[in-house]
C-alpha cells in the first residue's frame, strides 16, 4: 500500500527535512543494560553473545524479517540464521519516514532500510571494535570482525562479541559508521534462504489468530446484514442458555457473542435474535455505483492530473476510443482478521501493519492512554494492505473493556469478505490519436470512481495523531481531493510512452463503500487500463506489441531493459502450437516489471500455460524472495483478472467465502519464471510491483488468441 | 448441549476430553489443547488450512465434528514429524516454499496424506491432491517441486520418537 506517497513526502519537507529513521538510543524491554550492546533500537548483543533485531517492518510474507536481518548481519560480521529476530512493539524509531506511522506497506521496507539496518549493525560492529581494542592493546587497524568474532589480523587474539558487549555498551555510539563496501558483501545479494521458513513448515509460527487461550474467552461480533444503523434491540436469551456461553454484549459494530471457545461463540451467535435499526442511507448498491461512476466518465468535470505537450490539430487519420471498468476487491488473507485483548495488562496480540494505529484503537476501545497499551505483534497471514486497518483491534478491545476479561476476537470468513475495506471500483475512458504512419500523436485517459485516501483517513481518524491529520485529512478535504489522491490514479499519470499530447483527468465520486490499500493500490488497476490500451494501440497501429512499446520508451530505459529481458526468457513472438502470449509493463513502488502471460484457449476458455516477468528493482537483497514476491504478485494479478469481484445487493455484499470469491488454484496456476535485471543501483519495492502488469499480459493474450479486447475484469469470456 | 466424553488417538498419544460432541475437531485443536498449528482459514472445507490426518487419511478439522472422530487416530502437523523434519517439512524449507505461511501446515498435511498413497506422483497426481489447498501467497509452483524433491525421500526416511510430542 501506498499511503500517498507524495503527501507524506511533502509533510516531510514541511517539517524541516522529516525523521531519521532509527539511532534514537531506545532500550525498551532491555533489562540488564549494563551489559547489553544496544547501539540503536534495531539490535541488541547479549553478553551471552545473543543478536536480538527488531522487525519493524513486520513480516507478512514479502520477506521482511529475512531481508532486515540479512542487512544487520551484513554489517555486524555475524552468522544470520544464528541471529534471533523479535516482532517490534510500537516504537517512536520505527516510525517510517514516509508515511510517519510505524506502517509496512507501499513495498519500501528495503528500500528505506537499506542504510539504516546497516548502520545499525556497523555501529556495533565499531564499538565492538573499539572494546576489543581497548581490551587488547591492539589497534581497531589491525582487528576484524568474523563470524561473532573479534579477532586480531595477526592470530594473538579472538573474543566473542558475548565477552566484548559489556564494555562495548559503554562506547558512544558511532553516528556515521563506516559500511561495507559492495565487493565484500557475502549476504546482500548472495542470501537465498529465508529465516522463517522452519516455523512455518512445523506449525510454530505464532499468528495473532494463535495468541494465549489459557484464561482467555472468545468472541464473535454478529454485524449488521447492510452498512445501516446501530442494533434497535436483541434477544439474547436462547443464545445465553447454549453451552460454554459467558455473555452476549451490544458493541458500535453490532452484538458480540462470547463463550468459551470459537465454536460455542459461533452457535450462539446464530441463535440471537436482533432487530437493526433501518439504514437512514441510500442502501449501497452495485448497479447505482456502477451508474454513478458512468454518468461521471460522461460528464467533462474532471480535476487535471497531467499534461503534457499540446493537443494535435485537424481532423485524426484514426481515432481509437475504449472504455475500461474494474470491480471493488476483497483482500481475502488466509488467516481472518482478529485480535486478542487483556483489559488489566493492557496487552494486545495481533498481525498488524501499522502497530501504532492498533495501539491507539486499543487505546479508544478501553479507555486508556495508548502509551499504557503494550502491542505484541505476530506473523501476519497475509496482509497485502487489509491489516493496515485495526478495526478488529477496536472491537475486540471494547469486547474486553466490558467484560472485564482478556477476549480473543476472531472473525469469520464471511465477517472478512463482507466487512473488508475493498480495492476501489473504477471507470476509464480512453482516446488516442494515430497520425497516417500509425505514429500516435496523443493519449486521453479519463478516469471516474471514488478516493481511496479520502474514505480510509475517514475510517482512521479517531486514531489519527494530531500533527499528522492536516496532511492526510485537510489537503483532502478542501475540495481538492482529486487532484491529489494519487492512491486512485498512481499508474495512470505515470505513462512512460512519448505519446506527444499526454492528458489525465480524474473525478472524484464518492461512494458509501469503506475502502483500503489493496496490494499495488492505484496501480493494481491502472496498469490493467493502460497497458491493455497500449495493446490496442499497438494492432491499431499493426505493429508487434513488444517492438511498439518500445518505440515509445527511452532508449536506456529500465522498461526497455525489462521488456527485452521478459521477450528473451519467454520467447515472444515464438509460442508454441496452440499457445499465445499477451506482454506488459509497468512501474510502481520504484520498481519496473514486465511480464508475458501465455495461455491456450481450452474449451473457450483461457487456460493459464506460463508466466514469465522481469524485473528491476536496484541492489537485490535476497534474489529468491525476490522471485517469490514476482511468482506470487503475478498469480494475485490473474486471480483478480479471471474470478474477483465484490458486488453490493441492497446494502449488502454478496461475496461471503472461497464458493463464491474464489481464488486461484495449484490446479490453475501458471509457473512463474523469473528474472531479475543485475543492478547495484538503490533498491526499490518488490511487494507489489509484480500484481499490476498480470491482468494487463493476461488480457493482451487473450486477444492475441481469441481476437476478443475484455475490457472489464474480471474476464469473462463467452 | 450436554458434553461427552470422547476418546481419540491424537499424534500417538491417546487423548481423552469431554466435549460438546457438535464441536470440530478444528476447535478442540486450538481452544481446547492449545495446540495452534492446523489453521482456521474458511470454516467450511473450502480452503484447506485446517487440513489433518484421520487415520491417515486428508480431513478438513473446520468440518469435522467431534463425534466422528471418536476411537480414531488423528495427525496434525505438530505429529507430522517430531523434530519437523518430516522430508516434506525439509523438501519444503529447501524449496523456500513459505511466504506468510499461514496455509502451509494444511499444504504440507495434504502432501504427506498424497505421498504416503502415492510416493511418486504425477503432475496431475498433484494437482488433485493439492487443489483443495487455497495459498493467497501463490506459493503454488514451489509446493509443487518440494513435494517432487520430497518424494524420492520418503519411502526410506525414518521417522524419530514421538513421544516428547505433547
Amino acid at each position: 500500500m501506498s499511503l500517498s506517497r507524495r503527501a507524506f513526502i511533502r509533510n516531510l519537507s514541511v517539517a524541516g527535512g522529516g525523521l531519521t529513521l532509527g539511532f534514537s538510543l531506545s532500550s525498551a524491554g532491555a533489562a540488564d543494560t549494563d551489559s547489553v550492546l544496544e547501539p540503536n533500537a534495531f539490535l541488541r548483543i547479549t553478553s551471552g553473545g545473543d543478536v536480538f533485531v527488531q522487525i519493524h517492518k513486520v513480516e507478512m510474507g514479502q520477506g521482511s524479517v529475512t531481508g532486515l536481518v540479512t542487512l544487520v548481519a551484513e554489517e555486524l560480521e555475524v552468522d544470520p540464521t544464528l541471529v534471533h529476530y523479535e516482532m517490534a512493539g510500537v516504537n517512536k524509531a520505527f516510525t517510517d519516514p514516509e508515511y510517519r506511522l510505524q506502517i509496512t506497506g507501499g513495498s519500501n521496507a528495503i528500500r528505506v532500510n537499506y542504510e539504516p539496518m546497516r548502520k545499525a549493525g556497523a555501529a556495533a560492529r565499531s564499538m565492538l571494535l573499539e572494546a576489543a581494542s581497548q581490551s587488547s592493546g591492539i589497534g581497531t587497524d589491525k582487528l576484524y570482525c568474523d563470524n561473532g568474532v573479534v579477532h586480531s589480523k595477526d592470530g594473538s587474539i579472538a573474543l566473542p562479541y558475548g565477552e566484548l558487549a559489556a564494555a562495548a555498551s559503554k562506547l558512544k555510539v558511532p553516528r556515521k559508521p563506516t559500511l561495507k563496501a559492495a565487493a565484500d558483501f557475502r549476504l546482500i545479494g548472495k542470501q537465498n534462504a529465508r529465516l522463517d521458513n522452519q516455523p512455518k513448515v512445523d506449525g510454530t509460527a505464532n499468528f495473532g489468530i494463535d495468541a494465549p487461550i489459557a484464561d482467555t474467552l472468545v468472541a464473535v461480533v454478529v454485524r449488521p446484514p447492510v452498512a445501516s444503523g446501530p442494533v434497535t434491540s436483541f434477544d439474547d436469551s436462547k443464545a445465553k442458555a447454549m453451552a460454554g456461553v459467558h455473555s452476549v454484549i451490544a458493541i458500535d459494530e453490532g452484538i458480540a457473542v462470547v463463550a468459551e471457545n470459537y465454536w460455542r461463540a459461533r452457535k450462539a451467535a446464530d441463535a440471537v435474535d436482533i432487530q437493526w435499526q433501518a439504514s437512514s442511507s441510500e442502501l449501497i448498491d452495485s448497479t447505482a455505483i456502477d451508474s454513478a461512476l458512468t454518468a461521471a466518465l460522461d460528464g467533462d468535470k474532471f480535476a487535471n492530473i497531467r499534461k503534457d505537450g499540446n493537443a494535435p490539430k485537424g481532423e485524426a487519420h484514426q481515432l481509437i476510443e475504449a472504455r475500461y471498468s474494474v470491480p471493488f476487491l476483497a483482500h481475502a488473507t488466509m488467516e481472518p482478521m482478529n485480535a486478542t485483548v487483556d483489559p488489566t495488562t493492557m496487552e494486545v496480540w495481533v498481525g498488524s501493519q501499522s502497530p501504532d494505529l492498533a495501539q491507539k484503537f486499543a487505546a479508544i476501545g478501553l479507555g486508556v492512554d495508548a502509551d499504557d497499551i503494550t502491542i505484541h505483534n505476530q506473523f501476519l497471514g497475509g496482509g497485502f494492505g487489509r491489516r493496515s486497518a485495526p478495526d478488529h483491534v477496536l472491537e475486540a478491545a471494547q469486547i474486553a473493556r466490558a467484560l472485564g476479561k482478556r477476549v480473543k476476537l476472531v472473525w469469520s470468513r464471511e465477517d472478512d469478505t463482507r466487512h473488508d475495506f475493498y480495492r476501489p471500483a473504477m471507470k476509464s475512458r480512453l482516446a488516442a490519436r494515430l497520425d497516417a504512419q500509425g505514429k500516435v500523436e496523443s493519449w486521453q485517459h479519463r478516469l471516474a470512481g471514488p478516493s481511496l485516501i479520502q474514505s480510509f483517513a475517514k475510517e482512521m481518524s479517531p486514531a489519527m495523531i494530531p500533527g499528522w491529520v492536516p496532511g492526510f485529512v485537510v489537503d483532502f478535504g478542501t475540495g481538492m481531493a482529486a487532484k491529489k489522491d494519487s492512491a486512485s490514479v498512481e499508474g495512470a499519470e505515470e505513462v512512460p510512452y512519448d505519446f506527444g499530447h499526454i492528458d489525465v483527468g480524474f473525478r472524484n465520486v464518492e461512494t458509501p463503500v469503506r475502502l483500503g490499500y489493496w496490494r499495488s493500490v492505484g496501480h493494481s488497476h491502472t496498469a490493467f487500463v493502460v497497458e491493455s490500451f497500449v495493446d490496442e494501440l499497438a494492432h491499431a497501429a499493426g505493429e508487434d506489441p513488444l517492438a511498439f512499446r518500445r518505440r515509445y520508451l527511452p532508449q536506456d530505459s529500465r522498461h526497455r531493459q525489462v521488456l527485452d529481458e521478459v521477450a528473451k526468457i519467454s520467447n515472444w513472438g515464438q509460442a508454441p502450437a496452440g499457445h499465445f502470449q499477451g506482454i506488459a509493463v509497468h512501474e510502481s513502488f520504484h520498481s519496473v516489471v514486465a511480464e508475458v502471460v501465455e495461455i491456450s484457449i481450452q474449451a473457450g476458455q483461457p487456460k493459464l500455460e506460463r508466466a514469465y516477468c522481469a524485473i528491476h528493482c536496484g541492489q537485490v537483497v535476497n534474489p529468491d524472495i525476490v522471485r517469490q514476491q514476482m511468482e506470487g504478485g503475478v498469480l494475485f494479478g490473474l486471480t483478480a483478472a479471471l474470478k474477483s469481484e465484490i458486488t453490493f445487493k441492497d446494502g449488502a455484499v454478496q461475496q461471503s467465502n472461497f464458493h463464491d470469491y474464489p481464488m486461484l488454484r495449484m490446479n490453475e496456476a501458471p509457473d512463474v519464471e523469473v528474472a531479475i535485471i543485475d543492478s547495484d543501483g538503490p533498491p526499490t519495492g518488490v511487494g507489489e510491483p509484480a500484481t499490476p502488469p498480470a491482468p494487463a499480459a493476461l488480457g493482451n493474450a487473450i486477444f492475441a488468441a481469441t481476437g476478443k479486447r475484455l475490457r472489464n475484469l474480471p474476464f469473462k469470456l463467452s | 448441549m450436554q458434553k461427552t466424553d470422547i476418546q481419540f488417538e491424537l499424534n500417538g498419544q491417546p487423548q481423552q476430553l469431554s466435549i460438546e460432541d457438535d464441536t470440530p475437531l478444528l476447535w478442540v485443536l486450538r481452544d481446547v489443547l492449545n495446540m495452534n498449528g492446523t489453521k482456521f482459514g474458511c470454516g467450511m472445507g473450502l480452503c484447506g488450512a485446517c487440513t489433518v490426518h484421520m487415520d491417515g487419511v486428508p480431513m478438513r478439522s473446520c468440518s469435522l465434528p467431534i463425534s466422528v472422530v471418536q476411537g480414531k487416530a488423528i495427525t496434525t502437523i505438530e505429529g507430522l514429524a517430531s523434530n519437523g523434519d518430516h522430508p516434506l517439512q525439509q523438501a519444503w524449507v529447501a524449496e523456500n516454499v513459505p511466504q506468510c505461511g499461514y496455509c502451509q501446515s494444511g499444504q504440507i498435511m495434504s502432501a504427506a496424506a498424497l505421498l504416503a498413497a502415492n510416493p511418486s506422483p504425477s503432475d496431475e497426481d498433484i494437482s488433485n491432491a493439492m487443489s483443495g489447498n487455497i495459498c493467497r501467497c501463490g506459493t503454488y509452483g514451489r509446493i509443487r517441486k518440494a513435494i517432487k524433491r520430497a518424494a524420492g525421500n520418503v519411502e526410506t526416511w525414518e521417522p524419530t520418537s514421538v513421544e516428547d510430542i505433547t
